[in-house]
């Protein structure tokens, strides 16, 4: 018996375990894996294998019995993942339903997931840019949170190496607010977005639209054909995962790329219930697994782990992983474990019509989506009554309209017949919200969920700050898109709960010192320091970039540390 | 019990071989499986007759024959609240009623001209304000389910599911534009 009980551990021990198979687990496991390390790869959802198990991909819009609405029933029985852009009918499979993972709102938090390997990278919005030291600066300079304990130079070398192996099409701009990086060519912005490009320089000097920097192969080169990856089509239906590999997710790229390596071991269906710290060792020694469909526990164990489970599951895992050394969750020396979430707010959206460049439409479909404004509010100094800024989407469109008027064969002929519409403009703001102490997670005291964890309680508001960003927002592109000439302007505030922009960060953030921070400068935990975490968890500010970009590079530069550190025996 | 097993019931009762008034008959269920709306055989022919006068048979299929009114029927069903709901089948009726008015018949039973003009009216907005709110719901889903079909998608306004391209300048006629 006891021979087969060390068996039996030993079958379950790895060099390294991986928590999570998103978009930072993806690399995660990617570099560890090619480094050599014996890896396992921890998913609490199905298996979802790249081309395989995207059932609607090829699928005609006629070919979905609601034409791609979400019948009513759903939508009242999972009120939250509904208010979500992408749930539609072609990718409702591929997100959470809230009935089925329930979860405790202090305050309404939209809380969007995806349970299943690939987690979200099957469903993001795919947008990629590189921050600046105007934004590592940014707790310094303006006194909130801590300081980063790294800066631009740090993570430079790290944004270049994912971009070249992801792909990502852009120009470089020369923008000091948004680094240029090692880019496949840019989508080009189009007559309109062009246009207004040129009235905003015009007009302001420092507020640029540049062609929206996004994870797909405009033009792929032999490191994205070598993982089975092949030209963006223009389809714009990535949600559903893409046959072609031309957007970059876990699925397509970084987790059959491990698993070439052999040194990958991937088991879906594994719920972490927590890390399991070994008091004597003063280490981490594995994590403790429950089975999602049979509820049974397994331990397994690594001489170090990623928790990469996305931002607030991190939080959970690390809340649920306690002992007489952390009582209140696995290297919580500070107190600050599950506080200072933030968010990106994306409550105001923007809309107009311009009737100018009509000899111009678009055809075929931009699968970056058109252009980017980078932040110009504070960015050298502070200028404003509220903290930090906004960037913001900004696109063009024509469509091709029919009038619905008629009736008979007038209606028919009317409908098959369409013009080109005017112009829409359209634009939305992605602002920087300041970490707060009462922004935060914590276990629930009294409910679980179906494998026996305690839930995830959530209390993330807006603050004054929020408000007066959201009031700048509209004034300024109301004044953007007036100076511009566009007309019909309307402004909108939607009020949305946090959540719902799926960009939470924090919680488990970095910072030069132990007492106030969870992290240090290599994402590794101060005080258990076999541990790392480089998911959204690891974000200390968040400021306006899309942050997927900004994981990838800090889970990949985590882990030549972490690898670095084993070899000279400092993590054993 | 639904409506569908009670008339059987009646017929197995009365032994079977009976003539049944067609007033019973119209009770007959609509021939889609329908969670939410009981609509009768009698309504589902309403239904077929008029997404065929919003969108008639010319040298490409019209609207019955390519079942618009079941996929109606459909979306109503699963993806519309109860308000819209009752909107629609109380107008439904309403609807009938305004026919027998205006032509003197039941809409199933006029002929197409007949047929043409009493939506020609709601078309315009002449109508109650129920009749409307049917209409609006009918037409909007009939306008969906017909430009999302497999018949206007690959052929008549064709939808490419693998664009391979993006054009940002791509030059218009003016003629094309509205």
């Amino acid at each position: 018996m006891a021979n087969l009980n060390i068996d039996s551990v030993k079958q379950r021990t790895y060099d390294a375990i991986v928590i999570g198979s998103g978009i930072s687990g993806g690399w995660a496991a990617k570099e560890l894996t090619e480094k050599g390390l014996k890896t396992l790869v921890l998913e609490r959802g199905r298996e979802v294998k790249h081309n395989r198990d995207y059932p609607t991909t090829n699928m005609m819009p006629y070919e979905f019995d609601h034409r791609g609405e979400v019948p009513l029933e759903i939508r009242e029985k999972e009120p939250v993942v509904s208010r979500c852009y992408a749930f539609r009918e072609d990718a409702m499979h591929f997100f959470v339903k809230d009935s089925e993972h329930p979860y405790v709102q202090e305050k309404p938090f939209d809380w969007i997931r995806g349970y299943q390997v690939g987690g979200k990278s099957l469903l993001w919005a795919r947008q990629t840019q590189r921050w600046s030291d105007l934004d590592f600066d940014g707790p310094a300079r303006d006194g909130f949170a801590v300081d980063w304990p790294i800066r631009y130079k740090d993570l430079a070398p790290w944004y270049s190496y994912v971009e070249k192996f992801a792909g990502i099409s852009g120009n470089n701009d020369g923008l000091a607010e948004l680094p240029d990086g090692d880019f496949l060519p840019a989508y080009p912005l189009n007559s309109v977005e062009d246009y207004f490009k040129q009235k905003l320089k015009a007009n302001y000097g420092n507020r640029h639209v540049i062609s929206a920097r996004c994870a797909h192969l405009s033009k792929p080169n032999q490191v994205h054909l070598d993982q089975g990856r092949g030209q963006c089509q223009n389809r714009t239906l990535c949600q559903r995962g893409c046959p072609f590999g031309g957007y970059f997710s876990s699925n397509s790229s970084t987790l059959p790329w491990a698993e070439r390596t052999g040194n990958m071991t991937l088991l879906p269906f594994s719920v972490v219930e927590s890390v399991i710290y070994d008091e004597k060792a003063g280490k981490a020694t594995g994590v403790r697994v429950i089975d999602a469909n049979t509820k049974e526990a397994t331990e397994y164990y690594a001489k170090v782990i990623f928790v990469n489970a996305a931002a607030l599951n991190t939080n959970h895992i690390l809340l649920n992983s306690t002992s007489s050394r952390f009582p209140n969750g696995l290297g919580n020396d500070s107190g600050v474990l599950g506080k200072y979430v933030a968010f990106h707010n994306y409550r105001a959206r923007i809309s107009a019509e311009y009737d100018g460049l009509l000899e111009y439409a678009t055809d075929g479909r931009n699968p970056a989506g058109g252009g980017y404004i980078p932040r110009f509010r504070n960015l050298h100094k502070q200028e404003t009554d509220f903290l930090r800024g906004y960037a913001a989407g900004f696109s063009a469109n024509r469509y091709k309209g029919e009038d619905r008027s008629g009736f008979g064969e007038d209606l028919k002929r009317q409908l098959l017949n369409p013009s080109w519409s005017n112009w829409k403009v359209g634009s939305h703001m992605m602002g920087e919200t300041i970490p707060k102490e009462e922004n935060y997670v914590s276990l629930s005291a009294d409910k679980k969920d179906a494998w026996g964890i305690p839930q995830l309680n959530i209390s993330v508001g807006y603050d004054d700050n929020d408000e007066k960003m959201v009031k700048d927002y509209i004034e300024q592109m109301t004044e953007m898109f007036t100076k511009a000439g566009f007309t019909n302007i309307r402004a909108n505030d939607s009020k949305q709960a946090p959540g719902l922009d799926i960009h939470e960060m924090g919680g488990v953030r970095m910072g030069h010192d132990p007492k106030t921070s969870m992290l240090n400068k290599y994402n590794q935990l101060h005080a258990c320091q076999n541990v790392f975490v480089t998911d959204g968890a690891c974000m200390t500010s968040t400021s306006t970039q899309n942050p997927s970009l900004t994981y990838m590079a800090l889970a990949a530069r985590a882990v030549d540390y972490a690898v670095s550190e084993l070899k000279k025996g400092n993590l054993s | 019990m639904d409506r569908r097993s009670v008339v059987k019931g009646l017929l197995i009762f009365a032994g079977g071989a009976v003539m049944l008034p067609s007033c019973v008959l119209d009770e007959s269920k609509a021939s889609i499986p329908l969670d939410n709306l009981d609509v009768s055989e009698g309504q589902e022919q309403l239904l077929a007759q008029l997404v065929e006068t919003i969108i008639p048979a010319t040298d490409t299929p019209g609207g019955k024959a390519m079942g618009l009114h079941l996929f109606t029927l459909k979306m109503v069903d699963d993806c519309h609240g109860k308000e819209d709901r009752e909107v629609f089948m109380k107008g439904m009726d309403a609807f009938d009623e305004l026919a027998k008015k205006q032509a003197g018949d039941s809409f199933t039973k006029l002929s197409p001209a007949e047929q043409r003009d009493v939506v020609a009216a709601v078309n315009e907005g002449k109508a109650s304000e129920e009749v409307l709110g049917f209409y609006a719901i009918l037409k909007g889903e009939t306008i969906k389910g017909y430009l999302n079909s497999e018949l206007v998608m690959t052929k008549l306004r064709v939808y490419e599911l693998v664009p391979g391209r993006y054009d940002a300048y791509y030059p218009v006629n003016k003629e094309q534009i509205s």
